[in-house]
């Protein structure tokens, strides 16, 4: 131990060690500088987008358009919501300067708004993206009335019911309870299966319910807290579902994918879920796809239409871009109407500007476009407000389980939260 | 007599054998995984009926992995140096000179060593962002000396108590100039006790995740034990289970070479204070 | 992470006996020379001059922030809502302390404390045992145990997940059907599970260096007296081992208490098992609420603080840096 000589011989290693370590404290920040893409040359524009297994396609697209004027690389985010949204506001906290243009989705598009950072689309650029696009999606897209994304896809969930069982579909979920309900006695195949997890597809669910009920949950301003009568309603009704003996009784746990597969394995008669599980059911089973329709989503009133919850993505400019225009110019053309085509077609994401529907090799790829075209023309938009990731948060866990809703008291407890959540005295779990 | 002594000896092989096992079957299992095939991956089998390098592969080709690699060596390696030298220099003025104040500082560090790291991370975040440190090097070397440096000062001043600091006086009288003396004769005995307590240091660095998760959002800072939790798939569909495991494997083994060449310096290293008063 | 740091506090108590024994021997030895004479006065300077970079940093990234959260505590501050920044006094305290999630995960915290610092500490002091008295492979059974401590907790965390993944894992195979990692009870006992695999090592260590303070002939003498090892253990060695016991209690304690890394792995929060570090996080970078976030930083440093102080007031003299007797 006490060996002079294996000291010495111990201790060089060492120096060198301090000496590499010393070097690398030199070399990263260098390393850093060019990760953002430097200014000469053609600008890098860094698309943060969720996976969509053909964007890169797209993303080739406009760079072989923009001629050298910019270059997209496509950085493909996590795959679950949660996980995309917190990489983003990390790195926008920090003024990171590579992220340029962010696929966000559509409940974000407040909160990163109100927390400056996205830019806002102005002039021809704003004109551009109003041009012909849907309504609904556009509302999502809008931060105090100025337009802070450009929406590129967006979504809606249809009734898919089994024609060989159901002759009409419902108008109303009391119509399709009682219809279940006639099936079960039958012994046929009855189920109503849908999404009803603690979490964000709940939130949906009950959202459907309340705008198609014609309630409110946040005021027009979306700064106060309002849950009317209409949204007691939706209580009501979503609370008669649960307990009506007709729902899976994995409902209260039940996220997409496991409904699809449910209703695959021949147990529902109805199924409330996103148009995916139409090509993928009929790849897994031919047969039943044969034996299945679609329909708008049932309503709350027999002679009011419902109004169906809508998702998609919003494409934003980060607020510390480096490259301002171009990178609003890139994400113009990838949601521009050729590739917005494309991808509903290869990928399957409904489009947001009105014209696509109408391109004849949509029927195809599309058969159910018609439905979703009419339900994008009345949808319900959720809450739009900065604070919708905490609402969300403590509507879910207040909603669950469906079955234990008590209407009236559960309204004035969503009203409480969701008043706390404004005023960011919101805890999230 | 000797039949008793190995009946003791086999009660004893066979506790020491279910402590091997109970230490040893979580690390064998995730390197068991790393280097299964996608298709076995999911066949719960503790040996892999087919094996492959191809996970390794992978990570060693992806940015994410490599650059968080650098960060972690890199980051653990700077601090451990700093926190050793400033420990060093507390730790000698603790148990060689004689100053007012001395036991606040024990009392202060001690304290430290049992502060609520979380209370640190709001305020931190705030602080990093606002000076620019956030997502730096820097910014997690800073918390890392901090909490390393108790550690490292009550390891070393055990160690330097222990030194026999007259040879230092003797070898003057020899003729030998202060600096001879001291590289003579006191820095090959302090080295020891600088050396474990380096490893002591660095482990605590290599482990860290608070920190470094809500202190870093990309690859230019982001340490190893983060990245492993934001490793995506390669396709959607697909679970990065395979590349988890395999950069969880190789972030192991200096801690394996670690406790194999230094196990004896690690324990006294970690019971010295205890037992040597 | 913070295992590491806690070797330290069995130290403090050996140092500061230390500091004591030899503190008066000096100072009356150099009271025989002038007070303050010019080789004091350089000592000291000395002394403060090489302890200072050291107090410094620790004060900076410790003492500063504290104080700073404390302050962001006392406002409306959401990253969300840039423009609407005040100050609320205590409102976000009330918030918190009224809060169902708040008490959930304390009483997911307090029940991780206590169960897993329980179940260490009859391993742990089982483990010194082999570790200090076995007769075949000492060196093989310190190396093993040596490995849990070492290793990243995240390894360790994502060693457990995938064996108890239905399908991937050969546990989840062996032991259920269902998937237990998406449910409450089945979520905390794995936790449980890795919390104390990863630390029982370390508790073992600190016993160990009690262990080695019993002395040999006292155990001779017991066993000449017909004592069973029962007794042996219990009337001789535990009460010498009492300090280090009450040490490796504390500070296991308050590192239990701040458990954080294996919840994310395992369960990231899922199904209410939630720690309070797990729920600081969640509101600070999930929900951008650094009111919030640092008044339940501050509230966990009051928690933490009050175990302390409960230690330190339960067992008086034996704790950490009141300890006198017997350490020689």
């Amino acid at each position: 131990m006490s060996d002079p000589d294996k000291a010495r011989r111990r201790r060089r290693p060492r120096v060198r060690a301090v000496a590499a370590a010393a070097a690398l404290t030199l070399v990263a920040p260098m390393a850093a500088a060019c990760g953002s893409g430097g200014d000469g040359g053609t600008p890098t524009i860094n698309l943060y987008y969720p996976p969509e297994q053909n964007l890169q396609k797209v993303v080739d697209d406009c760079n072989a358009q923009a001629q050298g004027r910019y270059k997209i690389v496509y950085r493909v985010l996590p795959r679950q919501a949660d996980d995309q949204r917190v990489q983003m506001v990390r790195r926008l906290a920090a003024q990171d300067t590579g992220m340029d243009v962010l696929g966000l989705d559509v409940t974000w598009t407040q909160e990163f708004a109100s927390a400056d950072w996205i830019r806002e689309w102005t002039g021809q650029d704003r004109a551009e993206v109003e041009q012909g696009t849907l309504a609904g999606p556009l509302e999502t897209a809008r931060y105090s009335d100025k337009l802070y994304g450009a929406p590129k896809n967006t979504n809606v969930q249809l009734l898919w019911y089994r024609k060989d069982l159901v002759p009409q579909p419902p108008k109303t979920w009391d119509q399709m309870i009682s219809a279940a309900q006639e099936l079960k006695q039958q012994g046929k195949p009855y189920r109503v299966l849908t999404m009803g997890a603690q979490y964000e597809g709940l939130v949906v669910l009950y959202n459907t319910l309340a705008e198609s009920a014609g309630g409110k949950i946040l005021s027009d301003d979306g700064k106060q807290a309002v849950m009317d009568a209409g949204t007691v309603r939706a209580l009501e009704q979503l609370q008669r579902f649960a307990t009506s003996g007709v729902t899976s009784p994995s409902f209260s746990n039940a996220t997409e994918d496991p409904v699809r597969l449910e209703f695959q394995s021949g147990d529902g008669a109805f199924q409330v879920n996103w148009p995916f599980v139409y090509p993928a059911m009929q790849e897994a089973d031919p047969e039943l796809a044969k034996k299945v329709g679609w329909a708008r989503v049932p309503g709350v009133d027999e002679n009011t239409p419902s109004k169906v919850t809508i998702g998609g993505i919003n494409m934003a400019v980060s607020a510390y871009s480096k490259h301002p225009e171009e990178s609003f110019e890139a994400a113009r053309c990838i949601r521009n109407e050729k590739n917005q085509k494309f991808s509903a077609v290869n990928d399957g994401v409904p489009p947001t500007i009105e014209k696509v529907y109408d391109d004849p090799e949509m029927a195809e790829a599309y058969p159910m476009k018609d439905t979703i075209l009419e339900e994008l023309k009345e949808p319900a938009v959720r809450p739009l407000t900065p604070a919708y990731q905490s609402i969300s948060t403590v509507m879910s866990a207040i909603l669950s389980p469906p079955s234990a809703i008590r209407p009236e008291q559960t309204a004035d407890e969503l009203r409480d939260a969701i008043a706390d959540a404004l005023e960011s005295k919101g805890v999230l779990p | 007599m000797a039949d008793t002594t190995t009946r003791a000896k086999l009660r004893w092989g066979l506790l020491d054998a279910i402590v091997v096992v109970f230490a040893l079957v979580p690390v064998l299992w995730i390197m068991s995984l790393s280097f299964k095939t996608p298709a076995t991956l999911t066949d719960g089998k503790f040996i892999p009926q087919e094996w492959t390098l191809d996970n390794y592969r992978t990570i060693f080709q992806t940015d994410q992995f490599v650059r968080a690699l650098v960060n972690s060596i890199g980051i653990a390696l700077i601090a451990t140096v700093i926190a050793v030298v400033l420990g060093a220099m507390a730790a000698y003025a603790i148990s060689r000179l004689d100053f007012p104040g001395k036991r606040l500082l024990v009392g202060v560090s001690l304290l430290i060593a049992m502060f609520p790291q979380v209370s640190l991370v709001s305020p931190l975040f705030e602080i990093e962002r606002q000076l620019g440190l956030f997502d730096t090097w820097p910014g997690l070397i800073l918390p890392y000396i901090t909490f390393a440096l108790p550690l490292a000062i009550y390891t070393l001043s055990a160690f330097f108590k222990q030194i026999p600091w007259d040879l230092e006086k003797a070898a003057k009288m020899d003729g030998a100039t202060q600096a001879q003396a001291f590289r003579r004769v006191i820095a090959p005995l302090a080295a020891p006790g600088l050396f474990t307590t380096a490893i002591l240091v660095f482990i605590f660095c290599w482990n860290d995740f608070l920190f470094a998760i809500t202190l870093t959002s990309t690859e230019r800072a982001r340490t190893v034990p983060v990245a492993l939790s934001f490793f995506t798939g390669e396709s959607q569909f697909e679970d990065p289970t395979g590349a988890i495991c395999a950069a969880a494997v190789v972030i192991t083994i200096p801690i394996i070479l670690f406790v194999l060449f230094f196990q004896r310096r690690i324990v006294s290293g970690l019971t010295s204070g205890a037992v040597k008063g | 992470m913070s295992v590491n740091a806690t070797p330290a506090g069995a130290e403090v108590a050996a140092e500061e006996t230390a500091d004591r024994a030899t503190a008066p021997t000096r100072r009356a030895g150099r009271g025989r020379k002038a007070p303050l004479s010019e080789n004091k006065r350089a000592e000291r300077r000395l002394g403060w001059l090489l302890c200072a970079p050291a107090a410094l940093v620790m004060l900076l990234v410790t003492a500063y922030p504290i104080i700073y959260s404390v302050w962001l505590s006392l406002q409306r501050y959401d990253l969300r809502f840039p423009a609407e920044r005040e100050f609320v006094g205590l409102e976000n305290y009330v918030t918190v302390l009224t809060n169902e999630f708040w008490w959930t995960a304390f009483g997911v915290t307090a029940l991780i404390t206590v169960v897993t610092v329980a179940v260490e500490l009859v391993l742990g002091m089982g483990l010194a045992l082999i570790m200090h008295r076995t007769l075949v492979g000492r060196g093989l059974v310190r190396t093993s145990a040596l490995i849990p401590y070492g290793i990243v907790t995240v390894v360790a965390a994502f060693s457990w997940r995938y064996a108890w993944t239905p399908g991937t894992g050969y546990l989840a195979n062996l032991f259920s059907d269902g998937a237990p990692l998406t449910e409450r009870a089945s979520s905390l006992a794995i936790i449980m599970l890795a919390e104390i695999w990863k630390t029982t090592p370390f508790m073992a260590l600190l016993l160990m260096a009690g262990l080695a303070l019993v002395p040999e002939d006292l155990l001779k003498a017991a066993s000449t007296d017909g004592a069973t090892s029962w007794q042996r253990f219990t009337k001789v060695m535990l009460p010498v081992m009492k300090p280090a016991i009450l040490v490796a209690l504390l500070f296991r304690t308050l590192d239990a208490f701040r458990v954080f890394d294996n919840i994310f792995v395992l369960t990231a929060g899922g199904n209410e098992t939630s720690s309070v570090s797990m729920l600081a996080y969640n509101n600070l970078i999930r929900g951008l609420n650094l009111g919030i976030g640092s008044t339940m930083s501050v509230l966990i440093f009051l928690a933490v603080a009050i175990i302390a102080f409960v230690f330190v007031k339960l067992f008086g003299t034996a704790a950490p840096g009141s300890d006198d007797g017997e350490r020689r």
